[in-house]
């Protein structure tokens, strides 16, 4: 299991450097960045690595229509419709099984299997509440332990992987498939020397009411009618578990990011922002523009309803990493 | 090809058995109205018979009609027109039974998620009869017929409402759901008449319904983003599709509690089921009772895994995987359990091209397990707009009015005036080269020009303000390279702003221009934007909210804005032609 596990993130991998231009990605700095008024150093990906990006993504899609290599999710090659058939049942076991040959590369036994990971996940289901987290866990790093207490980054990578990587990338190096079209560039998000300059409060801001909520670009758009507080603080946590991780060099790597992230002092986090005075501050200040926020709403403050794996900031089990 | 006459009489042998089954066979199965003998032996499509039946009503989304088309033949019929961005279909009757329920052959309806509106149509008139309007603010995402047939439950996904429609009256009963500002979304009633189950993406959450008196009793916690969500025939379980966990959560109806856990694909969506009469033969709408029905199998939509799997309902896991060709949004089966239909979001690749919008397509498979061709596809079809859900009924509930025995009585009874959804107009829509001007609003020459980019998934800026008189010119702009999590390079997105101007913003996005749409902001208040081509899982989650602020009002909210107006759709000429539900008090 654990090897089909591994097979799975190498194809991940692959795709994943397809996008990426390498460490020189992340050369060019911009003047555009400022925090608080300073300027500030903004890297990011250049005109040309953004396009790159976008056209190896594109071509993926392209290739996985004309039947060459799979995709990250066990999506079959395009077939003609011909002969299509199961590719996994109960009711064909034996000679019959499968009349349909799947180059995906996944199954438990080898490539050809007839099987898709799926039909291995299915049969081999994790028990509890982590049943839910399988999609993204099959392929994604782990965190034992948080760098944002009462924030939890295995939950907000799941939001992360659905929301955010079309602009700032698989790998958070500003070069989703659409960052192309955006003018400033998304930010790099694992790059250090910028993000430890911004404290938990200004990430919850930006994520919460948009780029236009803390001065930034009008490109990046507010989520919090999509995702409640708790979720993005478990984003802010995945997002600091990222700080300078550089693009992997193998499965392991990739699967065992190396934060440096160092909390800066008297900053909020999920734990205790309800007792911060700036933290109401600011919620008041982008609920205040939001859609459904009617005089009298009921969601102000985010909410919190349990759901989606979702726990309240002083459920979350995991250790602040020391 | 004598072999082939042969096939033939051996269709419109069963057909003829089929129509007398209609009438003579009361309470016993027919065994040849379950298996068509002509697709098994020919399934290239040449044999394919003008008379279906079955008929499939589905509705076309993006190009606000309803489509009818045949059942095996996969051939359209015709279109009706509805209103904007159509989305659930169900029959009149009672929702016993399967998804498609127990259709009583007198309407069927539809929702108008862009108007606001549910569209009734005359079964056996094929036109349009009513436009209910219903109130605002709620943004109705869908429609689930009740037990006795007398109401319809509506889900506000952009006001965290419920609502209860009586179908005569058109009168509602509003409820809240809160907080949630993007949500609830699908639901389901069960077939006995006691709850409602209603999905919730931003809360992660199935919440639970009493239907009488209609009040709100529990939520369940689910997987991340539940979309369908679906009851058995026999009221016992209900099915959720966790979008983004790749689970389908199985909640136990007497307890209300989750039963089990079952993954099963990447990105599933929704589930149809089948089901079966007290005999174990396939259930026939007016033939058999429709109490006591059980169902085997359940199938579900996965999108991003481009398959639909099949569940046991005995073992509940997942005991096949079926294809599709592609992103199977919906899903929808033959009312005799033979044929399961994906409704696919993309055909990459496969048509020839129409144009600059690709069209969607749907994909029939095979469901019959003792069928050489079982699992595999017997049709595949292009189909316009962008189709939310189709449902099935048998053909004979339809009667043959064609020669004269519309006149001999029984078709209409007094004066049935015809009716054009007359609220789509009152924009001018062009295209324009593609465009890159930052997102937000400026004023040029006095007309507020509205800069909206979509992306895989949302919009930029998530909330646009103008003012009540303001011309606006909205710029919409797909900047989508392929989808998002999902990769087709052929992606189009939409953006209509719901209600009153919904026709007037009812946009195409392809990509490679900009879309641009001309009309005056003239009523007040808070109207959701959302997308209206399926373009990815997160599909439904692209949202942003259009503010039009009435000076001597002040800013709009929920609960400032010219909402009365707002209901009264043009086109309105008599009283019983279209209704316009009263506006609750609470709102």
């Amino acid at each position: 299991m654990k090897n089909a596990k591994l097979k799975i993130g190498l194809i991940a991998m692959t795709s994943l450097g397809l996008m990426l231009g390498g460490a020189s990605a992340f050369a060019a700095g911009e003047k555009r960045c400022t925090a608080g008024g300073q300027k500030v150093e903004c890297p990011t990906i250049t005109e040309a690595e953004a396009e790159a990006a976008s056209a190896a993504f594109l071509k993926e899609g392209h290739d996985m229509e004309e039947g060459k290599g799979g995709s990250t999710y066990g999506i079959a090659p395009f077939d003609y419709l011909t002969g299509v058939g199961k590719r996994g049942s109960e009711a064909a076991k034996g000679a019959k099984a499968g009349t349909y040959k799947t180059d995906s590369g996944y199954g438990s036994k080898s490539k050809g299997s007839l099987k898709t990971e799926l039909w291995d996940r299915v049969k081999n289901p994790t028990a509890g509440a982590g049943v839910y987290d399988q999609w993204t866990n099959n392929w994604s790093p782990k965190f034992g332990t948080t760098l944002v207490a009462g924030a939890d980054a295995n939950q907000g990578k799941t939001y992360y992987y659905s929301y955010c990587i079309a602009c700032h990338g698989w790998l958070m190096h500003g070069d989703g498939p659409s960052a192309s079209e955006l003018n400033p560039r998304p930010r790099t998000l694992t790059r250090g020397n910028y993000m430890q300059k911004k404290t938990n409060l200004e990430l919850f801001t930006v994520i919460k009411g948009g780029g236009e909520a803390v001065s930034l670009s009008s490109s990046m758009p507010s989520w919090g009618n999509l995702l409640q507080d708790q979720d993005i603080w478990n984003i802010v946590a995945f997002i600091r578990a990222m700080q300078d991780v550089a693009p992997p060099k193998s499965v392991t790597e990739y699967l065992n990011p190396k934060s440096t992230f160092k909390p800066i002092k008297g900053d909020v986090d999920a734990l205790n922002a309800s007792k911060s005075a700036d933290f109401k501050e600011i919620q008041e200040l982008i609920e205040s523009d939001m859609a459904g926020r009617a005089p009298g709403s009921d969601l102000t403050g985010g909410g919190f309803v349990e759901g989606g794996n979702r726990a309240t900031a002083t459920a979350v089990k995991l250790k602040v990493a020391k | 090809m004598q072999g082939k006459y042969k096939l033939l009489m051996v269709s419109a042998l069963s057909m003829s058995c089929l129509m007398s089954g209609a009438v003579n066979a009361a309470g016993k199965s027919d065994k040849s109205l379950a298996i068509p003998g002509w697709q098994v032996a020919v399934p290239d499509g040449r044999d394919t018979p003008t008379i279906d039946p079955m008929i499939l009503y589905s509705s076309g989304g993006v190009d606000g009609k309803m489509a009818i088309i045949g059942i095996p033949s996969f051939k359209t019929y015709r279109h009706i027109d509805c209103g904007v961005d159509t989305h659930e279909i169900s029959f009149g009757g009672s929702n016993k039974g399967n998804k498609n329920g127990t259709p009583d052959g007198k309407y069927v309806y539809l929702n108008d998620k862009g108007a606001n509106t549910v569209c009734e149509f005359d079964l056996q008139t094929g036109y349009l009869a009513r436009v209910i309007a219903l109130p605002f603010p709620f943004g109705v995402h869908h429609i689930a017929m009740s037990t006795d047939g007398k109401s319809l439950f509506g889900t506000g996904e952009y006001s965290g409402k419920m609502l209860k429609l009586d179908i005569k009256s058109g009168k509602t009963e509003v409820i809240d759901w809160g907080p949630a500002p993007s949500a609830p979304d699908y639901l389901d009633a069960t077939r006995n008449g006691k709850y409602v189950f209603a999905g919730n993406y931003y809360h992660s959450t199935v919440g639970v319904f009493t239907t009488s008196p209609f009040k709100m009793i529990k939520e369940i916690p689910v997987g991340k983003n539940p979309h369908g969500t679906d009851v058995n025939p026999e009221s016992t379980l209900v099915a959720v599709s966790d979008k983004l966990s790749a689970t389908m959560t199985i909640i136990d109806v007497d307890k209300l509690a989750v039963k089990k856990v079952i993954p099963t694909c990447a990105g599933p969506l929704h589930s149809v089921m089948d089901v079966y009469n007290k005999d174990g033969g396939s259930y026939r709408a007016g033939i058999d009772s429709p109490d006591g029905l059980t169902s085997k199998y359940l199938y579900e939509s996965c999108f991003v895994a481009d398959a639909n799997v099949k569940v046991s309902y005995a073992k509940l896991e997942v005991v096949d995987e079926i294809p599709t060709h592609y992103r199977t949004g919906h899903i929808s089966i033959s009312p005799d359990n033979s044929y399961v239909m994906s409704l696919n979001k993309f055909s990459t690749g496969l048509f020839s091209p129409t144009g600059i919008v690709f069209p969607v397509n749907f994909e029939m498979w095979d469901a019959r397990e003792k069928s050489p061709t079982y699992g595999k596809t017997l049709r595949i079809m292009p189909v316009d707009g962008e189709p939310h859900n189709a449902k099935g009924l048998m053909a004979y509930l339809i009667k043959d009015w064609t020669k004269g025995q519309a006149e001999q009585g029984g078709l209409i009874t007094g004066r049935t005036d015809l009716l054009d959804p007359q609220h789509r107009a009152l924009s001018r829509r062009y295209f324009i080269p593609k465009e890159n001007t930052p997102p937000g609003v400026k004023t040029v020459d006095g007309v507020k020009e509205v800069h909206m980019k979509a992306f895989s998934y949302g919009y930029i800026p998530r909330q646009v303000r103008v003012n009540k008189g303001d011309k606006v010119r909205l710029f919409g702009t797909n900047i989508d390279k392929a989808a998002g999590i999902t990769k087709n390079p052929d992606v189009t997105m939409g953006l209509t702003i719901y209600g009153p101007y919904g026709q007037r913003s009812n946009m195409d996005l392809p990509r490679g221009v900009t879309t641009v749409h001309e009309f005056t902001a003239d009523i007040a208040g808070e109207y959701e934007i959302f997308c209206t081509h399926f373009c990815g899982p997160l599909h439904l989650e692209m949202r942003a909210a259009f503010f039009v602020d009435d000076p001597k009002k002040g800013p709009s909210n929920l609960a400032v804005g010219d909402y009365a107006e707002a209901q009264q759709l043009p086109g309105l000429l008599e009283e019983g032609q279209l209704t316009v539900a009263e506006r609750v008090k609470g709102l």
